[in-house]
């Protein structure tokens, strides 16, 4: 077994919410009629947002240097707008090193134009697979040459009408759990077994050899939330390590919870059960179970690149 | 009075982009909010980058010459950008983030939205160290409150482009109603501009008499010579003298880019009446804000433009198509026009293909066309056809950024024998351009400039024959694409004339590599700049 000491790496976010329910008492009264309209920042404790806590290993046992917002291949972003919370991951292609190109680079591009969007609001909080194109058009526009290819999933927690709108091209995904009970899961998006659906740009010549599915081939969909809601969106090294009845057991600790550094404690622990299960070659994992359904017959984790974004609904 | 500082909440208004405005990357929207690069220092798409620098683009022969050389400011803006604040202060600091190259800010404005634009700081571009740059001027002492800011810049003194990364306009808010309503209606300002009439009109009597010794003809002359702001400030000597600055002998060539902020519909009538026959004509960054109707130019077009040779009305809002069409009608002479960043609703428009193909087939001497960025222009192939079929006399071609482009295009471009500025700018980010250089290389083999940033699929062996035949070559800008570091060794030893060759962001040529370059060949400029630093 490795050490523990220098993976685990997680990283804070947003600093702890005021819970609503401390606010002074003359919300209550009849003062709050009189404020409500005249104070934004009354205003905005009464709007629904989201937070959130990240956690996430590399598959490389050392890691050489640590950039925010990525975890190997993986790259996740959080952000917030005055219309939406967003969150989202990538997940880079590995194969793209036998290339000379790395695979990372691509999936943290992505989701920091993604970020950039957002913090200049160049995006309509209903429709996260116009964000997810955006962003991809975004990159042939980058000085550097931008190669690779990546599954992406996009959460935007629409403030005005508290629903989720999703999109998501490949494997990575999202699930929002309600006192244990999974509300929405997102779908995989499989070309073959292990194949998922992603975005990509080649390099040119390997146009026709390469798997690019546009981005308008994400899954949207979008539902009501409720306050205490639980939302994990994560790439495929959680959900083809931790079977789902870990996760939900795990997710249901922190329903409700409104302080970011116990969502943190939740992120961390799922982030570590699924590191250490990557590298059991024992386990029967749900990679193995659908590998065996494929029939393909393997045991064991699957040894990837993982990040766990976690957010709790308040409203 | 309360102490109040803000970043940038919205940019209102700029000049120039890096790309066009379908993308945020280099975008001036990078501006608005919290720095996000500083103090990092590079060349980062999260930042408000300029495309311009150094003396490449004014030694261009598509550059525009003032058009009144008599006029030039001493520290001439070349771009600008306005920017809009939450809060309204009286300012006591502007602070810009600079993340790339910098010293190229010159003036900076401010005003309250729409009122008079007031200068709080100008001066010299400068040369700055290669690191970031944290610049606060001294500005102005002023009492108007102000929520807008516009930065005049000027590149002509920066060895690669420029990044803003953010504004922060810090300054004093009134507390309150009072203090508000007595600075808003300017009781605390001194009024400076009452000047006192001098009813002596001796003096001038005696310059009467000496001037009428002098020809007409000669003072209209050495009028000629003469810069607006003194014409105007002749025409109050004497009668003579105002009617020597009224004749349109003097008014052939008219730039009023410099004098922006005054133009108005008024100022443009007065001129009307002084100019019969303009040859050049310059309003650019002029009638924003509504200040000029359409109307009134076009008045202005039918009275005064007849002759018309060269007319810039780069960034002037109050364009659009119809004036457009009247351009086309009553200026049957043009040599150049320049729309370049000009409105960006005239291409919105559904006949902008059209129109553009009218003013090409009507103008067959037109030696420069500038298309930057114009990205509603959908067909072309058939533009280019045009230009190949009217337009033989063309010198200079650019369409840096309209990704429409195909190589059919370019191979109709490379019938124009007699090219020498070629920009096709990111033009192939995604399509392939197949054989077209070689086309290129074949067709216009007094190429002196060649700007192929980014094109997608350009290698080595699609290189030579450019390098092969266009001897004259004096820049080559290779920026993002895959090339290696021999075909630049072959670029700089086949290239005598060569002077810049920018090959940033090309990965497979290594930095040292560079560096042997730049001991080789010094008198090139070789750029080869990196997310991180140069």
């Amino acid at each position: 077994m490795v050490s523990l000491t220098y993976r685990l790496l997680p990283i804070l976010i947003f600093k702890e919410k005021a819970n609503p329910s401390l606010c002074p008492r003359f919300v209550d009264s009849q003062k709050k009629r009189k404020f409500s309209a005249a104070d934004p920042n009354i205003q905005r404790k009464s709007e629904p947002q989201l937070v959130s806590a990240v956690c996430g290993f590399s598959k490389e046992k050392k890691i050489h240097r640590l950039v925010k917002g990525q975890f190997g291949d993986d790259a996740w972003f959080s952000v917030k707008h005055k219309t939406a919370d967003v969150l989202g991951v990538a997940d880079g292609v590995g194969g793209w090193r036998a290339y000379g190109i790395n695979p990372g680079e691509f999936s943290l591009n992505l989701m920091r134009t993604c970020e950039r969007l957002v913090r200049l609001g160049c995006f309509a909080p209903t429709n996260p697979s116009d964000l997810l194109a955006k962003s991809y058009y975004e990159l042939l526009f980058h000085k550097k040459r931008i190669l690779g290819s990546s599954t992406a999933c996009v959460v935007v927690l629409n403030r005005e009408n508290s629903r989720l709108y999703t999109a998501n091209i490949g494997d990575s995904g999202f699930m929002v759990v309600r006192n244990g009970r999974v509300i929405h899961k997102s779908e995989e998006q499989q070309h073959y077994f292990n194949t998922p659906f992603q975005l990509s740009l080649p390099p040119p010549g390997y146009q026709a050899d390469v798997l690019s599915d546009q981005p308008d081939s994400a899954i949207t969909d979008n539902f009501p939330v409720e306050d205490g809601d639980v939302i994990l969106v994560a790439t495929d090294g959680v959900f083809d390590n931790l079977p789902q009845n870990l996760l939900i057991n795990e997710l249901l600790k922190v329903q409700g919870e409104r302080c970011a550094s116990r969502l943190q404690t939740v992120a961390n622990s799922i982030a570590w059960m699924a590191r250490n299960l990557s590298f059991d070659e024992t386990f029967i994992s749900p990679f193995a179970e659908s590998a065996f359904a494929n029939g393909i017959n393997t045991i064991g984790g699957k040894p990837d690149d993982i990040t766990v974004l976690l957010a709790t609904v308040t409203i | 009075m309360s102490n109040f500082e803000c970043f940038a909440e919205s940019v209102l208004d700029y000049t120039a982009r890096y790309n066009h405005n379908m993308t945020i990357s280099y975008g001036p929207e990078n501006l608005t909010g919290k720095p996000v690069k500083y103090p990092d220092y590079g060349d980062c798409v999260d930042t408000y980058m300029l495309r311009k620098y150094g003396r490449w683009w004014i030694d261009s022969e598509n550059s525009q010459k003032h058009y009144m050389t008599q006029d030039v400011e001493e520290i001439p803006s070349q771009d600008y950008v306005t920017l809009r604040f939450e809060a309204t202060v009286i300012p006591t600091a502007v602070v810009i983030y600079e993340t790339y190259n910098p010293g190229s800010v010159v003036r900076i404005w401010g005003r309250h939205t729409g009122e008079q634009w007031i200068i709080l700081w100008e001066g010299k571009p400068e040369i700055c160290p290669q690191t970031s740059r944290y610049f606060s001027p001294p500005i102005r002492q002023i009492s108007d409150l102000i929520n807008e800011i516009r930065l005049d810049l000027n590149h002509s003194l920066l060895t690669y482009q420029t990044a803003l990364d953010a504004v922060l306009l810090a300054g004093k808010q009134p507390t309150s109603e009072l203090q508000r309503k007595l600075l808003s209606s300017r009781l605390l300002t001194v009024q400076m501009d009452k000047y006192i009439k001098n009813e002596s009109n001796c003096e001038g009597n005696l310059i009467d008499n000496v001037f009428t010794i002098l020809p007409y003809d000669v003072i209209v002359h050495i009028f000629k010579y003469l810069d607006i702001k003194t014409l105007c400030r002749c025409a109050q000597v004497s009668k003579l003298w105002l009617s020597a600055t009224l004749d349109p002998r003097i008014y052939s060539h008219l730039s009023l880019k410099r004098y922006w902020h005054k133009v108005d519909n008024r100022l443009l009538e007065m001129f009307m009446e002084r100019c019969r026959a303009l040859r050049k004509l310059d309003l650019s960054w002029c009638g924003n804000d509504n200040k000029i109707s359409e109307e009134v130019f076009t008045r202005f077009l039918e009275n005064s433009c007849k002759y018309l040779t060269h007319l810039s009305l780069c960034h002037s809002k109050f364009v659009t198509n119809t004036s457009l069409k009247n351009i086309t009608h009553c200026c049957k002479d043009l040599t150049e026009i320049r729309l370049h960043d000009c409105n960006l609703d005239l291409y919105a428009s559904s006949i902008h293909d059209d129109e553009l193909i009218y003013i090409l087939q009507n103008t067959p001497y037109l030696q420069h066309i500038n298309l930057d960025m114009c990205s509603n222009l959908k067909r072309l192939d058939n533009i280019t056809e045009i230009v190949s079929q009217c337009n033989r006399n063309l010198v200079t071609w650019s369409s840096w950024k309209i990704e429409r482009m195909t190589a059919i295009g370019v191979r109709n471009l490379a019938k124009c024998n007699r090219l020498r500025e070629l920009d096709l700018g990111w033009c192939f980010i995604s399509s392939d351009p197949e054989d077209c250089l070689e086309h290129i290389a074949q067709g216009c083999k007094d190429l002196r400039r060649l700007i192929l940033s980014r094109w997608r699929g350009v290698c080595d062996h699609l290189l030579l024959p450019i390098i092969r035949s266009c001897k004259q070559l004096t820049q080559l800008d290779l920026l993002g694409v895959y090339i290696s570091g021999d075909i630049c060794d072959i670029a700089l030893v086949s290239l005598p004339k060569l002077q810049l060759l920018d090959i940033s962001f090309c990965d497979a040529v290594k930095p040292e590599q560079v560096a042997v370059f730049k001991e080789y060949y010094p008198h090139v400029a070789i750029y080869h700049s990196l997310e991180f630093g140069v």
